[in-house]
């Protein structure tokens, strides 16, 4: 018993010094948000000045959460219906183009980012999208088709056949095998696309800096870098820290309560590579 | 997940998508043509006061002169029937804004930049032509003339000052008083500058002669090429398609630099200094000398006894940058004599003392240098009077040569500051190649 | 086409005992329209891609053969010269050898820790399960807020790690994380790596717990060692996951962007300026969208060409 955890003894030495590593960054934003820094609003001592710097900057922190908060729920909404049904379609149907289709969404991975926003500005122009939050997100939502469709299309396939046979058997139309048997399947997967889904649309800045011309509709990303350059050339380190913050702890609660589900959906999905 | 829209939802879906496919693919015909014309509403009515008949205005300017912009709008706002709503943008990614909506016609009524970007929106036709407003305006010949100049393309004149930021010496009395230098007798010319450093500096116990943002290109245009222009001498040619920074001149400012660098009398930072933070260190209390926005004034600690001067050349003279922002109206913007109200009453009277005078900042008319706030703080008006020395140099390849943290003129600048100084002509034919590009 | 299966369950085809579409009677009108509801259930995913990929792509490809100026639009053909400025660009293959250097980099540090982090939670030892949320967390945080959180961590005005290294005597002077080119790279992977480790640690996770156990037994029981069962069984039947890590993250870190824009940009001496810094210069410090967007038709042919050799490659040694 004894030699064995000794044995064990370097093991969490290691996972600990890295544990510290990990957190590490995290910690000293959050300490460095509340503590005093000179060119700040918390000149001295340890207090929420930063926090009030950032909840009256121009439209005000709440709103620029609320627009945060509904870009995310568009975008998680457009890629949970989008790569479902996808997911469905690549994993258990024939169709004509299905390769193409496949391989075209998979590219999307590998275009520059900045470079499609100028077309795609102009497109939801044309679209009447534009400087509109449901525009934003159709567009943050294309950009997590490839992982939201490959990791659907994995999670249907390691459905067993059997099940989804079963309920085509029962009278269901492959509509009521989705929603009845493989909707419960793959739900670890949907939560594991969803998730990450959220952390884009939450934490993305380029697309809302071009898509977005209104203050009144700017999400929470924009507004932290406006407050970082205030005045030519000097930066308010304080609020910049507490907008970290404020954009980092609904990700990592999130994720916290999540947790359980989302690695199971990469286990369940068993990343075929 | 309604109960039975199982493939439905992908029809209904797919007639969308096939709209809006149709209309995105007659995008890719209908952008090639460019609707030319785009004059504004030039000289239909030059009635200097424009029209103020509660119409929605809407404005951007970059979060660097966000409290100039607001503090303006709220004024007008509160005065006016016409209400402007004011966008911020983020300082770096203010260009790739404008450029993104320039490219669609989709620019705000009336949007303020950089001043040195400035000919390259009026070189694009995105302003509309302001000539006979301005020209019409009581105290026209008094506004800043440098940025009129900068926005002056083919005769035509398309923006106003907006706010003023200029390149002036700080310097530290206390200091000053420590290091045995008369605190009234800031740098007369540049080897003064260089002695009143070094003698700061041998203070030691943290203390450093001076300061500057040796990795920020805008910072070496800033507050260099003052000390240049002061000596006498040119360093881009008229139209802006030329360099002239390796002249004698342009020579003696960098070897003071470097001087300083070599014997570290240069605050630690400077070499990586990429501009984020290069105005945090003068109020820390610690440097003795260094030039630094005009803005930043304002927010100076209280208890930094600081004494403001011009920027000196080799041999003496004065000069400085003339930066900050210039505001148009844009040439889509279909409310042009709204917008002009807005301008017009921003660099009057009311506007330019009790809003931007009162906030501190440097006055767009140099007739007003002198006014009630300013006979507070003789520092302001020694700054407001510079205003008529200083220059806002023209070029249309201004960004990308000068400000670019990749261009070739901060390559220049590294080159002879922090190396030997030797490639100052090849970097100086860099530069050229960069301007006329 | 709200086709629904023929119904296998009329009154002519009474419900047969094995699924319908092993009955070669049903066979071709129903793969008819399982084809036809494929379509359906994919037509979302066509329709996103064509509009807001495809469209837009289109559009870039004819910038880059147009002078395309970004502020006044379209001027006409040009082709091929926005291409040749590219590659005439003094800047560019710096970029290109910058971009290589860093991506090999990147993934070589960070598949190795992710390797090792996988390989320390594997196990249902006490605690795993806290490491592993540890180690996930800062993928929770965005990549432009990590980059923020790193600025300051690193700035010498605010930061800590200066004084925290000179409080354990490790240096005398301030350390400039940002100054000097190798320094500049080594804190940007620095950052790259904690923010992914966790991510790319699930997966092959997810890979370690698919290899069965008895494969160890019976391994065990001939006597290798632990580095010997590593070598030959570990690593081999890890090779999916691997190689999905590989991909990933290759292709992540050729179009590195934002750490950059924050942390460098592109800085000291253009010593870290990366193939997407150049397009957004293109674009936005030069206002050319034309040459923007060849480099990033030249970038995408790059990926594919890349993409398509790795999974060849791949492929070929599953073969073997």
């Amino acid at each position: 018993m004894l030699t064995r955890a000794l044995g064990r003894t370097p093991h969490y030495v290691v996972a600990a010094g890295l544990a510290v590593i990990f957190l590490f960054p995290l910690v000293w934003n959050a300490w460095a948000s509340v503590s005093a820094q000179p060119g700040t609003a918390q000149e001295s001592g340890y207090g929420l000045g930063n926090y009030r710097t950032l909840l009256d900057y121009d439209a005000g922190l709440w709103r620029y959460l609320g627009n945060s908060a509904l870009v995310s729920v568009l975008t998680v909404a457009l890629t949970l219906g989008v790569s479902l049904l996808g997911g469905y379609a690549f994993a258990r149907f024939e169709f004509p183009g299905k390769n193409l289709l496949f391989l075209l969404t998979l590219a999307i991975l590998m275009v520059p980012y900045a470079t499609l926003l100028i077309p795609l500005y102009v497109l939801l122009g044309r679209l009447h999208l534009q400087n509109s939050l449901l525009g934003l997100s159709l567009v943050l939502a294309m950009f997590q088709l490839p992982f939201a469709t490959f990791m659907m299309r994995i999670s249907f396939e390691a459905v067993p056949r059997e099940l989804e046979e079963s309920a085509l058997v029962d009278g269901c139309g492959t509509a009521g095998a989705l929603r009845r048997v493989m909707l419960p399947a793959v739900r670890p997967g949907l939560i594991t696309v969803g998730l990450f889904a959220f952390l884009a649309a939450w934490n993305d800045f380029i697309a809302p800096l071009i898509l977005i011309s209104d203050s009144q509709k700017a999400p929470l990303p924009l507004a932290v870098a406006n407050l970082r350059q205030q005045s030519m050339g000097a930066v308010d380190y304080g609020a910049t820290e507490a907008g970290v913050v404020v954009l980092a702890v609904p990700c990592l609660l999130l994720f916290l309560l999540l947790q359980r589900h989302y690695v199971r959906g990469f286990m369940s999905g068993a990343l075929k590579g | 997940m309604g109960s039975t829209t199982g493939p439905r939802g992908p029809v209904r879906r797919l007639a969308v998508g096939a709209a809006a496919f149709l209309a995105a693919a007659s995008l890719i015909t209908a952008c090639g043509s460019g609707d030319g014309d785009s004059a504004g509403g030039s000289g239909r009515t030059a009635d200097a006061k424009g029209v103020d008949d509660g119409a929605t205005l809407t404005m951007w300017t970059r979060a660097a002169t966000r409290p100039q912009s607001e503090a303006l709008v709220k004024a007008y706002n509160a005065s006016h029937k016409n209400k402007i709503e004011l966008t911020v943008v983020p300082t770096d990614d203010y260009q790739a804004k404008v450029g993104a909506a320039a490219g669609s016609h989709d620019l705000p009524d009336l949007f303020a930049s950089d001043v040195v970007f400035v000919p390259n929106y009026t070189t694009s036709k995105l302003f509309a032509d302001l000539t006979e407003r301005i020209d019409a305006l009581p105290f026209a010949a008094s506004l800043a003339q440098s940025h009129i100049k900068a926005g002056t393309y083919e005769g035509r004149k398309y923006v106003v000052p907006h706010t003023l930021d200029l390149s002036v010496l700080f310097y530290n009395k206390d200091l000053y008083r420590k290091a045995a230098l008369d605190p009234e007798k800031p740098p007369a010319t540049l080897a003064d500058w260089d002695r009143q450093a070094r003698a700061v500096d041998a203070l030691g116990g943290g203390v450093d002669g001076t300061f500057f943002g040796g990795n920020c290109g805008g910072c070496g245009v800033f507050t260099w090429w003052p000390s240049i222009w002061a000596g006498g001498e040119e360093v881009l040619n008229k139209e802006g398609t030329g360099a002239n920074l390796d002249s004698a001149t342009a020579k003696k400012v960098y070897d003071t630099y470097r001087g300083w660098v070599k014997d570290d009398i240069v605050a630690p930072g400077a070499r990586d200094e990429t501009g984020a933070t290069w105005t945090g260190v003068f109020p820390k209390g610690k440097v003795g000398v260094m030039p630094m926005p005009s803005t930043t004034l304002g927010l100076m600690p209280k208890n930094l006894d600081l004494g403001v001067a011009p920027i000196p050349g080799p041999d003496g003279g004065r000069s400085t940058f003339v930066g900050g922002d210039a505001v148009g109206v844009s040439a889509t913007s279909r409310k042009v004599d709204q917008a002009w109200n807005f301008l017009a009453w921003s660099l009057g009277d009311e506007a330019q003392v009790n809003v931007v005078a009162a906030h501190k900042d440097v006055v767009a008319r140099t007739d007003l240098a002198a006014n009630k706030y300013s006979a507070a703080d003789p520092r302001l008006v020694a700054i407001n009077q510079l205003v008529a020395d200083g220059r806002t140099p023209y070029a249309l390849k201004f960004g990308q040569t000068f400000n670019d943290p990749n261009g070739p003129w901060l390559s220049m600048m590294r080159d002879a500051v922090f190396g030997d100084g030797a490639s100052l002509e090849k970097d100086n034919k860099a530069v050229t190649a960069s301007l006329a590009d | 086409m709200h086709v629904k299966a023929p119904d296998r369950a009329t009154a002519e085809h009474p419900p047969p005992t094995r699924p319908a579409d092993r009955s070669p009677r049903n066979a071709a009108p129903r793969r008819h329209s399982r084809r036809i509801q494929g379509l359906g259930y994919a037509a979302p995913t066509a329709v996103f891609v064509t509009v807001f990929f495809l469209l837009p792509l289109l559009l870039v490809g004819q910038m880059s053969l147009d002078d395309w100026p970004l502020l006044a639009g379209d001027q006409g053909v040009n082709a091929p010269e926005n291409y040749t400025d590219v590659m005439d660009s003094p800047l560019f293959w710096p970029a290109v050898r910058f971009t290589l250097l860093y991506t090999a980099v990147v993934t070589v540090v960070l598949l190795g820790l992710a390797l090792l982090l996988a390989l320390l939670v594997q196990e249902s030892r006490p605690g795993a399960g806290f490491f592993r949320t540890v180690y996930f967390l800062p993928g929770a945080v965005g990549l432009a807020s990590a980059s923020l959180l790193f600025w300051g961590l690193y700035s010498p005005t605010t930061g800590p790690l200066s004084r925290i290294l000179e409080h354990l005597g490790l240096v005398d002077d301030p350390v400039s994380f940002l100054g000097t080119p190798t320094s500049a790279l080594l804190s940007t992977v620095f950052l790259v790596v904690w923010k992914f480790a966790g991510f790319y640690m699930l997966i092959l996770l997810v890979g370690l717990q698919r290899i069965p156990h008895e494969v160890y037994e019976a391994a065990r029981m001939d006597g290798a060692s632990r580095g010997q069962i590593f070598r030959s069984i570990t690593l081999p039947l890890l090779r999916p996951s691997l190689a999905l890590s590989l991909l990933l993250c290759v292709t992540g870190s050729l179009l590195a962007f934002d750490q950059f824009f924050v942390l460098t940009k592109g800085g000291p001496d253009n010593s870290t300026v990366t193939v997407v810094q150049l397009i957004y210069r293109e674009a936005f410090q030069r206002l050319n969208l034309g040459t923007a967007a060849a480099l990033s038709i030249l970038v995408l042919g790059a990926l594919l060409l890349l993409n398509a050799l790795q999974f060849r490659g791949l492929r070929r040694s599953d073969e073997s």
